[in-house]
């Protein structure tokens, strides 16, 4: 916020404010119209005008739940307990929405949502609400609440208009040791002088804020009075001008119909009888309803003239960027994969097309919006591209990824044929001493039989010679599968078993 | 912030106005924010209720919505006061939904209407609350300080 009355231009009171000042005060001459006079304030300014803190704020408040919305808003932007759109909307953990200020104090009475009854902790339990809810906020459109102030903006520059620009704002009087407010327009430069600070009515002994002098010379004084020479009526001397321009019966007008042909000029008075049945009001009242309709028919027509030219813009841009789009995505499909790091010139259109359009769309005061399908277009063709070369790039990942994947998985591979090898020699091995586990047990129960005891001496023990001697062989390598590879037994025949 | 249930009430108003209100419920008078009056009546052939109409009165404190309005049913010649178990004969009714626990800041003067033409329409028992005469002859107090116990909940 700024500080009050900081000189900035659009905080100058209108040029002509001060000069009339002075010029009512120098001369009798009444100002042509009282309505600047009316003292606007801020709808709250009636509430909370005396301010009783010490730090009086610069400016009161904006009340937004009083609001004038020039649209109708939709349901789902109005807050549920004020029934007007959000304010500083918070989202509650429940997802639902309402003003900051709304849910609070919901929330002192009872801890739950005020929907759906779920509990909930002030603060705590509040997010910040989805930002499509801000933007469609922020679109719509609204009145200063200014009383005097017919400014239209986009709400979310509402703010900046009342702060900073707004005539009809209530300000701090320059004046720092007075604590009343005055609007903006009133203030004078350079801004020193109270303007609530008392003078003398030049026509009567009343003493007047300075700010309130207009309104007192136009319908409050009671000065000198004299009669009017024409009318025999007591006026107010310094009214006496306005009385003869505008009520006085006796100066001769013309009929307020003569732009419709009536003839009659005569007194003010007999004139005024004649025009409550004039018999030309039909044909002016006509005129004027054939005026407005020019009127509405000729911003019609503007209207339609300048849709027409943007929509043929529109066109032709989208014309563009389509045929440069097939281009792009034709060329992309011809070319290799090198090609696709290279800029798509549809992106590279699009940053020339559509950048300074953004940047008018966030610098401009008002939002010109003019053609969101284009933006979304535009934005929709550049996802696509962007789309495009990801799944080009996610094919190329995934080359890379199986090949990768197979270099590492070869020697694996490897290592497990070799494993598998002397798994098959170990069955190899252990059959053999099985067999002649058997052999021997065969030759010593043979023995016994026999009575002939050559072997029996060392019946546990069995010697590597004994083994060759009693020709039980490994079984022949031929039908083992791992051939290829098992190198040492290739010939393990006369050999101890080999090393695993 | 000042006259909250003022706005509040403004918008409410003018939604009436505009959009009407749902059928068997009618504006009588909103000539302020403190008090309004309707009438609803049911729409089923509820023996009951059959051709009557009830008179509702709505006060609003400078809270409402965040406090729940008074609503009460007035007697007048042709209004008389709904016989149901939870009304009593002096036209306080004991709905929870008005009361500081059952209240919600999301409801509004119709919803609260609605909620009554429903109580009356789901209602057979031709019946008042228990000690309602004893109640009515003492009850001297506003109804919003009455401590009503809501051990019924399907009205
Ligand atoms: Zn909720
Ligand atoms: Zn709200
Ligand atoms: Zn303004
Ligand atoms: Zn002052
Ligand atoms: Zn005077
Ligand atoms: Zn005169
Ligand atoms: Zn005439």
């Amino acid at each position: 916020m700024p500080p009050p009355n900081t000189p900035e231009e659009g905080l100058l009171p209108p040029q002509s404010e001060p000069s009339r000042i002075a010029s009512i005060l120098a001369t009798a001459t009444p100002p042509p119209t009282n309505s600047s006079l009316v003292q606007p304030s801020s709808p709250e300014a009636a509430n909370t005008a005396a301010p009783t803190s010490q730090e009086d704020p610069a400016l009161l408040e904006i009340d937004y739940q009083i609001l004038e919305y020039l649209d109708t808003v939709d349901e789902t932007l109005l807050c549920p307990v004020c029934k007007t759109p959000f304010h500083s909307p918070v989202t509650t953990t429940c997802g639902h929405t309402f003003c900051a200020w709304c849910i609070n104090r919901a929330l002192d009475i009872q801890p739950t949502c005020p929907i759906d009854r779920q509990p909930l902790t002030k603060t705590r339990d509040y997010h910040r609400p989805p930002l499509i809810i801000k933007d469609q906020l922020d679109r719509l459109k609204v009145k200063c609440p200014n009383k005097g102030c017919d400014h239209v903006c986009s709400r979310e520059h509402l703010d900046a208009h009342y702060e900073r620009r707004c005539e009809y704002t209530m300000v701090r009087c320059p004046d720092s040791k007075c604590k009343k407010r005055i609007a903006r327009r009133h203030v004078q430069e350079p801004a020193s002088t109270c303007m609530h600070r008392e003078v003398s009515c030049r026509y009567c002994d009343e003493k007047v804020a300075l700010v309130d002098l207009n309104t007192h010379y136009d319908y409050l004084c009671s000065g000198a009075t004299t009669k009017c020479s024409a009318c025999d009526a007591t006026v107010v001397l310094h009214r006496m001008e306005k009385h003869c321009a505008d009520d006085c019966p006796e100066p001769q007008i013309r009929c307020k119909w003569h732009i419709a042909g009536c003839k009659i000029f005569d007194k003010r008075y007999l004139v005024q009888e004649h025009e409550d049945g004039c018999p030309y009001e039909i044909i002016g009242e006509l005129l004027k309803q054939r005026a407005e309709d020019r009127r509405i028919i000729d911003n019609l027509t503007d209207r339609l003239v300048t849709l027409e030219t943007e929509r043929r813009e529109h066109q032709e841009r989208r014309a563009r960027r389509r045929e440069l789009s097939r281009q792009a995505t034709n060329t992309s499909r011809g070319a290799d994969a090198i090609d696709l790091s290279a800029p798509d010139p549809s992106s590279f259109f699009f940053d020339m097309e559509w950048r300074p359009e953004l940047a008018n769309v966030t610098s401009g005061e008002n939002r010109t919006w003019g053609s969101p399908e284009d933006y979304m277009l535009a934005r929709f063709e550049r996802l696509e591209s962007r789309m495009e070369d990801l799944s080009k790039q996610v094919v190329e990942m995934d080359a890379h990824q199986s090949m990768s994947m197979l270099q590492q998985i070869m020697p694996l591979n490897q290592q497990l044929v070799e494993l598998g090898s002397k798994v098959g020699v170990l069955n190899m091995h252990t059959t053999w001493l099985m067999n002649m586990q058997r052999h021997n047990h065969i030759q010593q129960r043979a023995g016994a039989a026999s009575a002939s005891t050559s072997g029996l001496s060392n019946s546990g023990m069995v010697s590597s010679n004994e083994i060759n001697n009693n020709a039980v062989r490994p079984p022949s390598e031929g039908g083992l599968p791992y051939r290829s590879t098992s190198r040492r037994n290739s010939d393990g025949r006369g050999e101890p078993p080999p090393r695993l | 912030m000042a006259g909250f249930a003022t706005k509040r009430l403004g918008k409410e108003l003018s939604k009436i106005n505009s959009n009407s209100l749902p059928p068997g419920i009618e504006l009588v008078s909103a000539d302020n924010f403190e008090e309004w009056f309707l009438d609803i009546r049911v729409l089923d052939n509820n023996p009951l209720y059959l051709n009557q109409i009830y008179r509702l009165k709505f006060r609003f404190s400078a809270q409402y919505p965040i406090e729940p309005p008074e609503v009460t049913f007035v007697k007048l010649a042709d209004r008389p006061i709904p016989i149901h178990p939870h009304i009593y004969s002096n036209g306080i009714i004991c709905l929870d939904l008005l009361g500081q626990q059952g209240w919600s800041p999301v409801q509004n003067v119709e919803s609260v209407c609605m909620s009554l033409q429903s109580m009356l329409t789901g209602n057979s028992k031709n019946e008042r609350p228990a000690g309602d005469e004893e109640f009515v002859r003492a009850n001297r107090l506003r109804p919003k300080d009455i401590d009503f116990y809501y051990d019924d909940n399907n009205v």
